[in-house]
């Protein structure tokens, strides 16, 4: 029988088994819309308050208002100044409005009188979501502030430039666009994960998991070359891989359509890009399923499988969403470690940012020179017999 | 025929076996007897080629499994100690996949399916899925597995383990039906009835070495025992991990 006939045995095996294996089969469909599910929430979220901070402007509650009609003028300027609620402590507590500005009734006394006139600012600190609007008041209260300042020391012939020895401009450059970019990171974190999460229990099971279940004996025991049984397992775990990277990636390429129209910036995400992200993955499909295959045919037994593969999906994970948050361009170098040069690429394709040929070559050349190192070690695995007793 | 030539292993410090010699005979049944911890299963896998001896060499009809492990395995038909089974196939599925790798398939594959299934009397489960079968069930599986193509020689470890009195007896009259088709059917035991019960031969392994070989008959003559049982414990020189 051809070697190829055997690995198409084993495989087919595989497969079966796989599909009706309730775990493999979660890890393969359900698991992987985690990653787009949460960009989507989460990139909503963003753009609710972007918008509401850009475009229909902050809310300010103020309390007595009558005390200061000047002060209320200029807010007016910068902010819908609405009626404050009665309580505006336990309102801001409840979460129902960002912040309340109160104006005690001392407030005009005070100012004519040149002392300082207080007012308070009730905010959470703890609330995100109130931090522009406080931010907001805040700001236009300084501003008020600085004016009625200058306007005194120009009554006394003083130049209000004497006080200000210092002119802070602040520019942020964050733009719900950048805002959202940032998130965009995330994506090539996530396919990581889809890829080895995806074809992790069939890679435990074909082997840990048939040693516990002493099917392995009987299979070692039939005429099949152990390279053609190795690299089944590593088919069989990279066509369950291959379906949860392929859900991710769609999953993520529906995230556009699942937000409104008006997210304020866009996402390259069309089905160009998705296609060649999938092919950049191939290469990271491979390798995964091969060190799975090989770390899980020789742990102790089946949890100590599971162990060494969840810690080993981190490590190719962590890294890439950092330097993804980078903005600096990575050195060249990074584009020839297998799992960070394609999530790099990715990065790039995202950002629409130009990708040449030859660092996306390069980071599949070298995962695939990878692949067939950790490929090889799984063959020796296999050809001494190890995954059938304790290492 | 089976043929093990000065076989030594050892697994670290522990030798399982230390020069084992002997010959399986084609249509007998030889039953490999020893004490719990004798290297049965060493030397059986070394036969059906999931284990290389350190030293020695074994050959199955004259090939070295050393030299074409898969053409040795071809003509091995075999039931490890443990079935092994896959909770997530049913009974006929395993007997395919076994088939399959044994470059069998499609109707002919179906075909020696069917005839298995009807042998051993598995009608009522052979479309099952293995999750929760009898111990019973699970080793007529395994059987069927092993003799899906139809092998020359037949490898039994410990084969009616765990079975109850019907199963036992099926067991060994499929073992009796095997010899008279001409085949060459080793197994071991550490059970004594079972071996004066069905062997032509007897090889007796203890402390990894051959202490006795040949008939029952030759065993007790050797040994001046009345019964196998007692010729086995003088053979052995202790009592010591017998069932």
């Amino acid at each position: 029988m051809s070697w190829l006939r055997s690995f198409r045995v084993v495989f087919a095996k595989e497969i079966l088994e796989g599909i009706r294996d309730r775990r493999a089969l979660v890890a393969a469909l359900f698991f992987p819309f985690l990653g787009p599910a949460l960009l989507a929430v989460m990139l909503s979220l963003v753009s609710q308050s972007s918008r509401r901070a850009d475009e229909e402007g902050v809310d300010l509650p103020v309390a007595g208002r009558e005390n200061a009609p000047n002060l209320v003028h200029f807010l007016e300027q910068g902010a819908r100044v609405v009626a404050a609620p009665g309580d505006p402590e336990e309102a801001v507590r409840r979460g129902e409005v960002d912040v309340v500005l109160v104006i005690p009734p001392g407030f005009g006394e005070a100012l004519r009188a040149g002392r300082p006139a207080a007012v308070r600012l009730v905010t959470d600190e703890s609330r995100q979501q109130a931090r522009p609007s406080a931010a907001a008041a805040e700001h236009l209260l300084a501003a008020w502030s600085r004016q009625t300042a200058a306007q005194r020391l120009v009554v006394r012939g003083i130049h209000p430039a004497v006080v200000e020895p210092l002119a802070v401009e602040r520019v942020d450059v964050s733009t719900p666009a950048s805002r959202a970019a940032s998130l965009l990171a995330t994506i090539p974190f996530f396919l990581v994960m889809a890829v080895f999460t995806g074809g992790m229990p069939v890679a435990i099971d074909a082997t840990a998991g048939e040693r516990e279940r002493q099917s392995l004996e009987p299979l070692f025991a039939a005429p099949l070359p152990r390279s053609a049984l190795a690299l089944a397992k590593m088919a069989g775990a990279s066509v369950f891989s291959s379906l949860a990277l392929l859900e991710t990636a769609t999953g993520f390429a529906l995230v556009p359509l699942a937000l409104p129209s008006r997210l304020g910036f866009s996402m390259h995400l069309d089905l160009g890009i998705v296609t060649r992200i999938l092919l950049l993955c191939l290469p990271m499909v491979a390798l995964s399923s091969a060190l799975m295959v090989t770390l899980a045919a020789r742990a102790r037994n089946f949890r100590a499988a599971q162990t060494t593969l969840s810690l080993l999906m981190l490590v190719p994970a962590l890294p890439g969403m950092a330097i993804g948050l980078m903005s600096a361009r990575p050195p060249p170098s990074l584009y020839a470690v297998p799992f960070l040069g394609e999530q790099l690429v990715i990065t790039h394709l995202l950002r629409a940012e130009d990708v040449g040929p030859a660092q996306a070559g390069l980071s599949a050349a070298a995962t695939l020179a990878a692949t067939a190192l950790v490929a090889a070690l799984a063959i020796r695995t296999f050809e001494r017999g190890q995954p059938l007793f304790d290492a | 025929m089976i043929e093990l030539e000065g076989v030594a292993k050892a697994f670290g410090a522990i030798e399982a076996l230390r020069g084992v010699t002997f010959t399986v005979p084609d249509g007998q049944i030889t039953g490999l007897l020893g004490p719990n911890g004798a290297g049965k299963t060493t030397a059986l896998r070394i036969v059906y080629g999931v284990l290389r001896p350190d030293r020695g060499r074994a050959l199955v009809n004259g090939v070295d499994l050393a030299g074409d492990r898969l053409a040795a395995q071809r003509r091995l038909g075999v039931l490890p100690h443990a079935q092994g089974l896959y909770t997530r196939l049913t009974a006929r599925e395993h007997v395919l996949y076994f088939g399959e790798m044994h470059g069998l398939s499609g109707a002919a594959l179906a075909r020696r399916a069917d005839g298995l299934v009807r042998l051993l009397g598995m009608e009522d489960f052979a479309d099952r899925r293995t999750e929760g079968f009898s111990q019973g069930q699970k080793v007529k599986v395994a059987l069927a597995r092993a003799l899906v193509h139809d092998p020359e020689n037949v490898v039994l470890d410990e084969p009616t383990n765990g079975l109850d009195v019907a199963a036992t007896r099926q067991v060994r009259a499929l073992l009796r039906q095997l010899r008279e088709e001409g085949r060459c059917v080793l197994f071991s035991s550490h059970v004594m009835q079972e071996v004066s019960a069905l062997c032509d031969r007897v090889v007796v392994i203890a402390r990894g070495q051959v202490v006795a070989e040949g008939t029952p008959d030759d065993l007790r003559r050797e040994t001046g025992r009345e019964s196998l049982e007692d010729a086995f414990v003088a053979a052995i020189g202790s009592e010591e991990g017998l069932g």
